[in-house]
């Protein structure tokens, strides 16, 4: 059987990304604050383009931040070394990459990829699930020795997720790991998520864009324009202070609220009641 | 299980590994075989005498000054043999022993025979272990004692020696002061004949009887055998000159070329030590260490030639099986980012692909290894002569060591290159290229490198192996800059024809700028067919220089020695076989003694033309029409004595003082044998009606007359004419033709005065005679050439302006000669031979002993030869020896110079195969993302056979660049490698040297290339169109 892992906490603190285009500079994140619990089961939501992936990328420590700090467990990786990157991806970080086949070694088994997954953690003397139990987890004993080519795209991201879970890592990050399939494979492959992070209380940061996705999740952290833009917890959409005072509107606020509006807040009854300015325009 | 998955790459990597695992091991063992071969065929052809080991001692007493005797025996041949070491000795057949002394016979000490024939002789007697087994006893039998000998059947018929008859030969004194002579008698017990056979180590017994000795004047006999007893009884006494022998034939079958080149360092060490014993002198000799001399240096040529095309081709298959890990490693980017998102670091990424691409390319080291001992059996079996044994040797295992350190390496360095990209990088779909004219670091470096490299070379600062890499170098830096630009270039041609309307060439033109395999195409492509260029063009210029210098030493497709001087005879015979000299012609050589002049070349022009090989335009009639001389008779007088009537003389000689002077007339005349006789007939001592002369001379066998000549005092002046009638020969009584006018050359000098002739009829010649003041003016008949016309293959000095100098003629007296053309090498001969009519050379003169007589062959017909041989046997000439075009030709084509040049064929063929292998192996490498272009082409409605097309012109372009672009470079490349390749083992006397490009070859290679390459691109184009299903377009594992 598969142990319990402890799941291991993620913060950011005013993360920013900078990323080369064309000879122009893009910020793809602009100052991100982030806080998840160990255990925690997080999705990351917004539109193409808004960060998502780039903040993943960043937990996992593929990316270097340009400014800010990137704490996941203890380890700061900022100023993490290469080897220092190494063992927690042994141990404690696994990144699912968006597509399932590129998580796989494509000439090895379900089995073999597992095994293959586990092998750092494994040298580094971290007391491991078989594979065939960690298949088992996620529903695919029965695949564990088919080559890959015969598996279908719901088996394949099972396939996928049973070789991120393989070293037991305390953060699972998913990037898109639902897109392409069926709904019941999507299902299928969210319950084994849930399941994980239930059971082995790994904590759970996915990558989607899909709202359907979103409602199964307890919480999720919209990132808009490279910032975080809300919150969203047990179906309820939240914005959130930022560190520094600034309070992004919810995207159907924006729409009321041009650029340059003065808005007031009142605290009315122990609540805040924001008051925009009639414009010069509306008053014509 | 990684095999499975993509068993074409891992094909083609082993393929690649094998060949240059093969490359590496095929040159110490193609080596190895030319070495072997080289041996056995030197060994094989040259006689046992020279192959083999002979010992000679002699005693030596430091008191007894030179020119004495030494009356102590000569070590026994055993004791002589014992010097040899038992190393040696087992290279060796078992030895002949022998003994050899002088047996001069005095006068008188023969038996008298019935016709007065002589009665002492000088000669040698020998006894040789087991000589009664080798010759034929015609009367008689084999000496079995002391003083027993057996004579050969000419000294029998010589001497008139018989069986049983005894006479005394000279020993040795006691001592210098001695007046006694001891003398050791010798009985005749046989009479033998010689069987040939290598038993006799070329020791020929007869030949010498009836010959006069120079240095006694004695008539020499032949070799007598005896027993042994003779040298070592003590009843005979020492004999003059006693030495003992030891002859050991060379065991042929047994030794091997390191056997032989071991030997060789043994004799000279053998002989060395021999020579320095006390008492004993011991002489070795073999001509084993100047065979053994140059097979070492053919062997050196080889490291010359072998490493030039082998380490090019090696290195093309190490640049492609590098080109093809890059694309294999660069389509593994995902898997290495995998293994370092799952925590296995650098080395951990770099571990998964050497675990899969390191078995495969070392699983093409036995299978190349096995492809050069393949290659090298076909080698020895198939191409070199001689039965060189199976071997392999330390040099092939350090070969396959290198093999297998470089493939380690290469595949070390592609696999480090991907797995220590970030992981970020790795991660990209599509990983960042250089797109722009902007050159990468490490092609700016190669390029750089390789192009200094060549630079250097060209300019002649660079020399040795280095240079040798020219033609792969050039190659690099073509293909390398030219791949570099193709990438650009069609990326604007394709935005150009895109813009004009012709979508579907300029989308393939698109398609191909945008692959990295069509960078990789052009680079190899180019380098490929560069080598095979090269390689063409070496072959094809070692081949036809091979062909020239054989020709050129020839002469002709079969030429024979013929022995003795008689030319007439020679003549004779040939008429018989040949009347109209179109199949065989006369040729006479002479060379000047004790000098490296060329010497005089004597021909028949019209049939030497026709029938010699002539360099270039030098058989062009034009040419050989200018050693004509006039077709006029000889005027011939025989007998002992001759009379001339002198009619109507008004010549007069008056001296400086005006008081007049007898006129002396005379003729000079050749004899047949050449002498010329310049003969007085008598004086007039003014003019006169009639005056009959006569004079004896030798023309018994008849004379030519070659001048008619007046003298007078020296200053008196001739004036006048007379008439010559009636020149008679006695007995006989036959008259000469003297007359008409048109026989004679008229002498005109401004300073001396002329002498003409005047005549219409035959029988007499009226001469007009004005001289003023030489003692002598003669007139010459125009049958005799004053000087000879010569085409001459060497400029004349520059004082030589008239182009009269003086050669040597056949009777080796000076020839005068005038030049009336040039030859740029006169075939058959030396440098600066001189070509001259042998009718004129030899009209008043004899050919000489010291003249070389052949017989020039239009064709190696030895019918026809056995044929002239008949025909000249009947006038009693014999033919020498023979020797043709074809075997003057494989003299040159047995050389290691030769056979290394022959694994240019080998080359050429793996460089396009290798270039192949590019083409299939870049198609493998990325045939997904390319069916994948396609069939989105086919989705969006272009029909199926445009999208062959198009698959096909990604390519095709490409691939004809590169053969262009190769054929240039491999030109280059053979004009600096070229004249540093040896393309004989030793330069012949005349050079015939020419690296101009065999245009041929190089047509031949290119075409070849462009075709085996072109159908490639086209199948593999093709191949890919047909896989272009729209259901590629979604994503499969």
């Amino acid at each position: 059987m598969i142990r319990q892992a402890k799941g291991t906490r993620v913060s950011t603190h005013r993360l920013v990304h900078i990323y080369r285009s064309e000879g122009h500079e893009v910020a793809a994140l602009s100052g991100v604050d982030l806080e998840v619990a160990p255990g925690e089961m997080v999705g990351l939501l917004g539109p193409s383009g808004a960060g998502k992936s780039t903040l993943l990328s960043l937990l996992a420590g593929v990316f270097r931040a340009s400014a800010g700090k990137v704490h996941v467990g203890d380890l700061e990786l900022s100023s993490a070394s290469p080897r220092e990157l190494d063992e927690m991806r042994a141990n404690d970080v696994s990144l699912m990459l968006q597509g399932a086949v590129r998580n796989l070694l494509p000439y090895f088994t379900p089995q073999e990829n597992v095994r293959f997954a586990q092998g750092a953690a494994r040298r580094a003397g971290k007391d491991l699930p078989d594979p065939e139990d960690v298949l088992a987890r996620v529903g695919l004993s029965a695949d564990a020795h088919r080559p890959l080519a015969t598996l279908t795209p719901g088996h394949l991201q099972l396939a996928a997720l049973a070789v991120a879970i393989a070293p037991s890592p305390g953060l699972l990050l998913a990037d898109e790991p639902t897109s392409q399939l069926d709904h019941p494979a999507r299902d299928r492959v969210l319950g084994c998520m849930a399941d994980i992070n239930r059971d082995l209380g790994t904590t759970i940061v996915l990558v989607t864009h899909d709202p359907e996705v979103a409602t199964f999740l307890p919480r999720t952290i919209t990132i808009r324009d490279g910032r975080v833009g809300g919150e969203g917890r047990s179906g309820e959409e939240y914005a959130v202070v930022t560190p520094d005072g600034f309070l992004p509107l919810p995207v159907h606020v924006r729409e009321d609220l041009a650029p340059g509006t003065l808005v007031r807040f009142h605290l009315v009854d122990g609540s805040y009641v924001l008051i925009p300015e009639p414009t010069e325009e509306a008053d014509a | 299980m990684r095999l499975r998955y993509r068993p074409f790459q891992a094909i083609a990597i082993a393929t690649l590994a094998a060949l240059v695992t093969a490359c590496a091991a095929f040159a110490p063992l193609y080596d190895r075989a030319m070495r072997q071969a080289l041996t056995d065929i030197k060994i094989e052809r040259t006689a046992p005498a020279v192959v083999g080991l002979q010992l000679r001692a002699i005693a030596s007493d430091p008191r007894i000054t030179f020119g004495s005797h030494v009356r102590t025996r000569p070590p026994e041949p055993e004791a002589v043999l014992a010097k040899v070491p038992e190393d040696m000795r087992a290279s060796y057949l078992a030895p002949v022993l022998g003994y050899s002394a002088e047996a001069s016979v005095p006068k008188g000490e023969l038996p008298p025979t019935d016709a007065g024939g002589p009665t002492a002789s000088t000669g040698h007697v020998i006894w040789r272990d087991g000589a009664c087994d080798h010759v034929d006893f015609t009367e008689g039998g084999c000496p079995t004692s002391a003083g027993d000998v057996a004579i050969s059947e000419a000294d029998a018929r010589t001497f008139g020696l018989r069986v049983g008859e005894s006479f005394k030969v000279p020993g040795i004194p006691l001592n210098q002061a001695s007046a006694t002579v001891p003398s050791a008698r010798l009985h005749v017990s046989g009479v033998y004949r010689q069987q040939p056979g290598d038993y006799w180590f070329g020791l020929s017994l007869t030949g010498l009887s009836g010959i006069v000795d120079p240095e006694t004047d004695l008539l020499q006999h032949d070799l007598w055998l005896t027993d042994r007893a003779t040298f070592t009884d003590s009843s005979v006494p020492p004999l003059n000159g006693q030495a003992s022998t030891v002859d050991l034939p060379l065991d042929r079958d047994a030794v091997g070329v390191d056997d032989v080149l071991g030997l060789a360092g043994g004799i000279q060490r053998l002989a060395g030590e021999a020579r320095h014993d006390t008492g004993v002198f011991v002489d070795v000799h073999s001509g084993l260490p100047s065979i053994v001399q140059d097979i070492r240096d053919q062997t050196g040529q080889s490291r010359v030639t072998v490493p030039l095309l082998m380490a090019q081709l090696g290195l093309l298959a190490v640049i492609v099986l590098w080109l093809v890990l890059l694309a294999v490693t660069e389509q593994r980017r995902p898997e290495v980012a995998l293994a370092r998102l799952r925590g296995r670091g650098r080395r951990g990424a770099r571990g998964l692909l050497l675990a899969e691409l390191l078995p495969v390319a070392l699983a093409g080291v036995v299978p190349g290894a096995a492809v050069a001992v393949l290659g090298a059996w076909v080698a020895r079996t198939q191409v070199l002569p001689g039965h060189a044994p199976f071997e392999l040797g330390l040099r092939f295992v350090a070969a396959v060591a290198l093999a297998v350190v470089v493939l380690t390496a290469v595949t070390l360095l592609a696999v480090s290159r991907v797995a220590r990209e970030p992981v970020a990088t790795l991660l990209r779909r599509v990983p960042p290229r250089r797109t722009g004219w902007s050159l990468g670091v490490g092609d700016a470096l190669v390029v750089a490198g390789a192009g200094a490299v060549v630079v250097l070379f060209a300019t002649g600062g660079l020399d040795g192996p280095v240079a040798l890499a020219a033609p792969g170098l050039v190659a690099i830096v073509v293909g390398l800059v030219l791949a570099h630009l193709t990438s650009p270039s069609a990326a604007v041609v394709g935005r150009r024809l895109v813009a004009r309307g012709r979508v579907r060439f300029g989308v393939s033109i698109l398609d191909a700028a945008r692959s990295p395999a069509t960078r990789r195409v052009v680079a190899m492509v180019t380098v490929a067919a560069a080598l095979a260029v090269f390689s063409a063009d070496a072959l094809a210029v070692g081949d036809r220089n091979r062909a020239a210098a054989a020709e050129q030493q020839a002469g002709a497709p079969m030429v024979a020695e013929i022995r003795g001087n008689d030319l007439a005879a020679v003549r004779a015979a040939l008429h018989e076989v040949d009347p109209d000299g179109r199949r065989v012609t006369p040729v006479v050589r002479m060379l000047p003694p004790g000098s490296d002049s060329g010497g005089t070349l004597a021909v028949v022009p019209d049939a030497f033309r026709r029938i010699a090989i002539l360099p270039g335009s030098a058989g062009s009639a034009s040419v050989w029409d200018r050693l004509a001389v006039p077709d006029t008779k000889p005027i011939q007088a025989t007998g002992t004595h001759l009379s001339l009537d002198v009619d109507d003389s008004t010549l007069v000689s008056r001296r400086e003082d005006g008081k007049p002077s007898p006129v002396t007339l005379g003729l000079d005349l050749v004899t047949r044998s050449g002498e010329t006789l310049h003969t007085t007939f008598g004086d007039l001592g003014g003019p006169t009606h009639h005056r009959r002369f006569g004079t004896d001379v030798s023309c018994g066998d008849g004379c030519y007359v070659t001048s008619v000549w007046v003298s007078t005092l020296p200053g008196a002046t001739i004036d006048g004419e007379a008439t010559l009638r009636h020149l008679v020969g006695t007995p006989g009584g036959q008259e000469a033709t003297i007359g008409p006018a048109d026989r004679w050359r008229s002498y005109v000098d401004a300073a001396n005065g002329s002498f003409r002739p005047r005549s219409t009829a035959p029988d007499r010649l009226t001469l007009v005679v004005h001289s003023n003041g030489p003692s002598l003016v003669s007139m010459a008949q125009t049958w005799l050439q004053p000087q000879a016309p010569a085409l001459v293959s060497r400029p004349l000095p520059p004082d030589l302006v008239t182009g009269r100098f003086t050669g040597v003629g056949l009777d080796a007296e000076d020839q005068p000669a005038v030049r009336v053309g040039a030859l740029p090498r006169v075939p058959g001969a030396r440098p600066g031979t001189v070509v001259v009519n042998l009718d004129a050379v030899t009209r008043g003169r004899t050919v000489s002993a010291g003249a070389r007589m052949q017989l020039w062959f239009a064709h190696d017909d030895p019918a026809f030869l056995a044929r002239t041989t008949k025909a000249l046997a009947d006038h009693d000439v014999f033919v020498a020896s023979t020797s043709t075009l074809a075997g003057t030709r494989r003299t040159y084509d047995e050389s290691t110079a030769a056979w290394s040049l022959g694994l240019a064929v080998v080359i050429g063929i793996a460089a396009l195969l290798i270039a192949l292998l590019v083409l299939v192996v870049s198609a493998v490498s990325t045939w997904r993302f390319r069916v994948r272009d396609l069939a989105a082409l086919r989705m969006s409605g272009i029909p199926g056979g445009a999208i062959g097309t198009m698959a096909v012109a990604a390519q095709l372009p490409a691939v004809l660049l590169g053969v262009v672009a190769g054929t240039a470079a491999g030109l280059v490349g053979a004009q600096l490698a070229l004249p540093i390749v040896p393309l004989f083992a030793t330069a012949p006397e005349v050079s015939t040297l020419d690296l101009a490009t065999a245009w041929g070859g190089v047509a031949g290679a290119a075409v070849g290339a462009a075709v085996v390459l072109g159908l490639g691109a086209v199948l593999i184009g093709r191949a890919l169109a047909r896989r272009s299903d729209v259901r590629r377009l979604r994503e499969t594992v």
